[in-house]
């Protein structure tokens, strides 16, 4: 346990380092990430071994004299750390050609600082086994990832997505602090092996709040709406931290109360079944619908949290079922999907933040042939592509295809039970499906085809650190698909110590993950064989090149390629009532009609529920109350007696 | 031994009978029609050919027909054809070969927007939208399955105890999968009445429309992984609506063969007697058989014992 | 050495068969957009369901009269009724799109919740009441309510006698999945199609003089005639 706090004195010492050298800045970046990656780097070394072994460790300090931080690291924790230590510094390698901005010396130390806060946080809230201390590094995680999100505060719209940011963190973490407050009120202990011995009526409560608190973290459908915003208001490697990483933190979460209550009623696994399906849907729905990159990511990581979600739900539905195959496959499957989005999920946000870097735009509608003038970036941003649609033989397929495996266990139930399972594999198809729309439309509208912009057609590409680090998780994601037992046996030690599956024997699927991995590589030496059989065609014969064909039309232009609004209209349509379309047309009027426009657009149905049901009543309940505030100190003074007054006399 | 030999017959086997449809839709029309070997000229002519590319294309466009063949080829070789095991089998495999059609599918999609064409990209989006909902229909028939074979694998659905078996206990709901799984196929291998091949305009067409740019042994690539998924989906619903048994594996595949060829036919009268529909109506057309598989699924939850 | 299953030709095989294709027939009728194929399905519906007494297990021993009042029920809901309804789309040359006021792909997914909704209330059903087959139930009520959501969804008033015909199958098969004693039943059933009959044939009157007088078959322009 020693080791992990050495671990995050590096890391944070990183950080401070960042802050100290800043007027170098080449030496502040490379002293920086060398630092902090050190750290994680040593963190990994401790948990690895704990993890397959499966120790578990506790530890406290007291603090201040009067509250005690406890600490305790089991299976659970051990495998959410490992995110935590992996992925950052992959992302701080790949920040040191991506912050070129010399001008910005002071701004970067600022960010490497809060970025080192941010991991040495997640990794507290990851460990924490009390109340105080979850509290505490989970309010330290949120408020850094806000200063995170926050680096480029010139743009007015990027302060607004920070605050709407803030907002989300600090309301979920007041109903965090409300589910707390209820558990201490039946408990009164702040430790967390308290929470399995309140009256089982309250658990239910609890776990809403709870899951409403950590939800809004991670992203579940309709707390989801800040994600969208400060993804593309961040830097590239601060949103692939946080979508790879510290949206989990929510996950971990959810999962570490549902731990600690263990509730015996089977409502919670359904409810957290449904809002994962109802999330993974409508998330690739408006990921689908969205043409700027970093909010179709964003969009993509809400589809993903809900799929982890369906693999939980299904896991819980097992527990509470007595099913353990089903319970166990779906935890597992859950925490391996957690896992491999964080790899893939980061690296198509450096892919994207590579794009923005050289063909300066998001926007797909004014990208294109990016692959012949950035080809490491696309194509690590295939491999990333084709994982995150979980396609095989790639990382993504193997997590989902746990969670399928638990949800065909699970078919056995009766009723709800059976018809939820039914309608989670079905969910599982059609997101599975429509990610591989989604992600056919980034892939092939900004990196295939014409540059439909001149930026997108003078970019070029990125510096080796970025194309390094996208290159070494492109291949991990091929890894994971080609050879998954080890990691799908990470994943399984990750939950043995979940009491209600501790007991399965989960040997013979270890054969089928085998099976699975010898039907990749079958898949990889045919399509060796068809490609040699292919060249061998192709031998001496006479290959020409021309435009493509336009049937019959002679003189296409760059703008006559299919835009990614077309793309997707007809399956967002499809959805038409959860996700409203606005189109505005100006019509041909007269016989020799002028310029033309059609506009279309997609708006987020919680976005707009959340301004007509909450913040317009809101706004007009409170500039009644606007005579409160005059500006005049002595009277602001004069309340604050008042109220201390009355306080006194009440309580 | 027996396996391999079943493979390399369907292999063989694959371009020959797609020309039966040729051949009972020009009956329809009163027309001779190709000879039925046409197919394997076709793929002899395109292989000897060269290959002109857009310049607008990238890598991306050459690994299109390569991964889609090998996708193709890999359901043959996990499919019990004739009813004779298929040379790779295991529990959970019809999942990772419905998902190895996905990536044949992404990559083709792919193909087809890298040549900057506006009818190729209208081709693909539909291509994607679709599919999607036609995998809703093979992942209940998937879940039915499972339900009445505990099983899920092809060859696993029709060996046992428990197989699938259209004169079997639930022999009245498995129509509706025939019916199900049928439409899965029309619309999985872009024939009448979701997509037309044989229209005179582009925009009309769906798979076709996003093949356009391919030529030489890259189209014939195409052509054939085309030929295999048609085989693998009408051998998947030949094993369903077989109702002979033989004792003998050579009159059992010749039999097995038979219904396949009828399915083929059938195919070719549906091409002759409909129109496709127009493209709004085309969703509509792939989600009824979901829900009548849904409704099957319902019913065999227990309510009907 | 080919052995043909005997099983798949019992009775109770043969009515599930045509439960399915009720089904299959209410689907395609929530999703058809031509009024024609409407009348189509409908007349097939109507076959498949008046057919259904006939390979009911507790039906087998029937009379000759049941039978012949069986054979007029096919008669009436297989050709009479679809017959003078194919004859009045044809002849008041009504535009031949359905005009849904609720989408097919919705109209579908409303299907696959009364086919869950039927489940449960079959469920429920079988506590309290001896009901020997479920299927039969579940095909009932989902036909029933698809009735009724096709009345509620459509805006041509010949969908609305489609919905009603369609109503009226449903409660054709609730009855005889609850009638132990078949001829009592289909006296009462026998009125009721009667009645219906009648209906649909002063509706087509009316059908015909909204024509004349609106040149248009809309419900909504019903709503002209009333007081203000």
């Amino acid at each position: 346990m020693d080791t992990l706090f050495v671990s995050i004195a590096v890391i944070l010492a990183g950080g401070a380092a960042g802050l100290l050298f800043y007027r170098q800045f080449t030496l502040m970046k490379l002293v920086t990430i060398i630092t902090t990656s050190a750290g994680c780097g040593i963190g990994l070394y401790f948990v690895l071994p704990k993890l397959l072994q499966g120790t578990t460790a506790t530890v406290s300090y007291n603090w201040m004299h009067t509250l005690t931080l406890f600490f305790q690291l089991d299976s659970v924790s051990l495998f959410f750390l490992m995110p935590i230590f992996l992925i950052p510094p992959l992302t701080l390698v790949y920040s040191f050609h991506y912050l070129e901005n010399r001008e910005k010396r002071l701004r970067t130390g600022v960010n490497y600082f809060f970025f080192s806060i941010l991991i040495a946080s997640m990794a507290m809230v990851v460990m924490s086994a009390n109340m105080i201390t979850f509290l505490l590094a989970w309010e330290l995680m949120s408020i850094s990832s806000f200063f995170l999100v926050m680096y480029d505060y010139e743009s007015s719209e990027n302060r607004k997505a920070g605050y709407l940011y803030f907002i989300f963190a600090q309301g979920g973490a007041m109903l965090l602090f409300a589910a707390f407050a209820l558990v201490h009120s039946h408990s009164g202990s702040f430790d967390f092996n308290s929470f399995a011995a309140i009256p089982e009526q309250a658990k239910l409560l609890i776990f809403i709040l709870a899951f409403l608190g950590f939800g809004s973290k991670a992203g579940i459908f309709p707390l989801h709406i800040w994600l969208p915003k400060a993804h593309p208001a961040a830097p590239s490697h601060v949103s692939a931290i946080m979508s790879g990483v510290m949206i989990k933190m929510g996950i971990y979460g959810i999962f570490r109360m549902y731990l600690l209550l263990d509730p015996a009623t089977p409502v919670i696994g359904q409810i957290v079944l449904v809002t994962g399906m109802v999330t993974g849907i409508l998330g690739v729905v408006y990921a689908l619908a969205k043409q700027d990159i970093k909010q179709l990511l964003a969009y993509s990581s809400v589809e993903n949290i809900g799929i982890i979600l369906i693999g939980l739900g299904i896991g819980m539905m097992g527990v509470s079922g007595q099913n353990q195959a089903m319970a166990f496959f779906g935890f597992a499957g859950a925490f391996l999907h957690v896992f491999n989005h964080s790899i893939f999920k980061s690296l198509l946000f450096m892919g994207a933040g590579s794009v923005l870097h050289k063909a300066k735009s998001k926007n797909i509608e004014e990208l294109g042939g990016l692959m012949k003038r950035m080809p490491v970036t696309g194509r690590s941003f295939l491999v990333g592509s084709v994982a995150i649609s979980g396609l095989p033989p790639f990382s993504g397929f193997i997590g989902e295809f746990l969670i399928y495996y638990g949800a065909f266990q699970g078919l056995t139930g009766e009723k709800l039970p059976f018809i939820l399972t039914v309608l989670a594999i079905i969910s599982l198809a059609v997101i599975g499906g429509m990610a591989s729309a989604c992600f056919t439309k980034v892939v092939g509208l900004a990196f295939l085809g014409e540059p439909r912009t001149e930026q997108a057609d003078n970019a070029s590409e990125s510096g080796i650190a970025m194309g390094a680090v996208m290159s070494i998780m492109a291949l991990s994601c091929l890894l994971i698909g080609v050879l998954p037992e080890p990691f799908v046996r990470l994943a399984f030690s990750g939950i043995q110590d979940i009491t209600a599956v501790s007991s399965f024997n989960s040997d013979s699927f270890l054969l089928i993950v085998r099976h699975l991995s010898k039907t990749a590589m079958l898949f990889i030496a045919i399509f060796i064989a068809v490609s040699l059989f292919r060249k061998i065609l192709y031998l001496k014969k006479e290959i020409g090149s021309g435009s493509t064909w336009g049937c019959g039309f002679t003189q296409p232009t760059v703008r006559m390629q299919y835009t990614g609004t077309s793309y997707a209209y007809e399956m967002v349509e499809f959805f038409k009532p959860f996700v409203p379309i606005k189109n505005a047309y100006t019509g041909v009027k007269k016989i020799f009609p002028g310029k033309t426009t059609w506009q279309s657009e997609v708006t987020d149905i919680a976005e707009t529920g959340y301004q007509r049901y909450l913040t317009t009543p809101l706004l007009s309940f409170i500039t009644k109350l606007k005579w409160i505030q005059h500006g005049h100190i002595q009277l602001y003074i004069g309340y604050i007696i008042v109220a201390i007054i009355v306080l006194l006399l009440f309580l | 031994m027996e396996s391999v030999l079943a493979f390399c017959f369907a292999v063989a086997i694959a371009p020959l009978l797609p020309a039966v449809i040729q051949k009972t839709k020009a009956y329809f029309a009163g027309k001779q029609g190709p000879p039925l070997l046409i197919n394997y000229y076709t793929m002899i002519k395109l292989f000897k050919k060269g290959s002109v590319y857009s310049t607008s294309t990238s890598f991306v466009f050459k690994l299109g027909p390569v991964v889609g063949f090998s996708t193709s080829l890999m359901m043959l070789l996990y499919f019990p054809m004739a009813e004779v095991a298929p040379i790779f089998s295991f529990h959970g495999d019809v999942l990772i070969l419905f998902y190895l059609m996905g990536l044949g599918r992404f990559f083709t999609i792919l193909a087809a927007l890298d040549t900057a064409s506006p009818f190729e990209g209208m081709g693909a989006a539909r291509e994607a939208f679709f599919s999607t909902l036609a995998e809703m229909t093979i992942f209940a028939i998937l879940i039915l399955f499972f339900k009445l074979t505990g099983s899920l694998s092809f060859y696993e659905f029709f060996s046992g105890d428990q197989a699938i078996d259209l004169m079997g206990e639930y022999s009245a709901l498995l129509i509706l999968v025939v019916v199900g799984l049928y439409v899965v196929m029309l619309t999985e291998n872009s024939r009448v009445p979701v997509d037309d091949p044989a229209t005179h305009l582009e925009l009309t067409m769906i798979h076709e429309a996003m093949i356009l740019d391919h030529s030489g042994p890259d189209l014939a690539l195409i052509e054939m992984g085309a030929w295999f998924k048609l085989l693998f989906y009408s051998g998947f619903l030949a094993r369903l609506i077989d109702p002979f048994h033989a004792e003998n594996v050579i009159v059992n595949g010749l039999l097995f063969y038979a219904v396949v060829t009828f399915i083929y036919i059938s195919i070719g009268v549906v091409e002759s007697i409909t129109a496709r529909y127009k493209m709004p109506q085309v969703p509509k057309f792939i989600l009824t058989p979901f829900i009548l598989v849904f409704f099957v699924i319902i019913l065999s939850m227990g309510v009907m014992q | 050495m080919i052995e043909l299953s005997s099983a798949f030709f019992s009775i109770n095989h043969l009515s599930d068969a045509l439960m399915s294709l009720t089904i299959l027939s209410v689907l395609m009728s929530l999703g058809s957009n031509r009024l024609m194929a409407l009348v189509k399905i409908m007349a097939f519906q109507g076959i498949v369901v008046s057919l259904t007494p006939l390979f009911l297990e507790h039906h087998e021993s029937m009379n000759f009269s049941s039978i012949i009042l069986l054979l007029i029920m096919l008669f009436i809901k297989g050709m009479l009724i679809p017959g003078f309804m194919y004859a009045a789309v044809k002849k008041i040359k009504i535009r031949r799109e359905v005009e849904p006021i609720i989408g097919y792909h919705a109209s579908l997914f409303a299907g696959l919740l009364f086919i869950l909704l039927g489940a449960f209330i079959a469920n429920r059903l079988h506590i309290s009441l001896p009901v020997e087959n479920d299927l039969l139930l579940i095909t009932a009520i989902t036909t029933l309510s698809a009735g009724l959501f096709l009345l509620m969804s459509r805006r041509k008033a010949i969908t609305q006698v489609i919905g009603y015909l369609m109503m009226e199958n449903g409660i054709y098969l609730i009855g005889t999945a609850l009638a132990k004693e078949t001829h009592t039943m289909y006296v009462v059933e026998f009125g009721v199609l009667l009645d219906l009959l009648v209906g649909i044939m002063i509706m087509g009157i009316v059908l015909h003089n909204i024509n004349s007088s609106y040149n248009d078959v809309d419900t909504a322009l019903l709503g002209q005639l009333k007081d203000n």
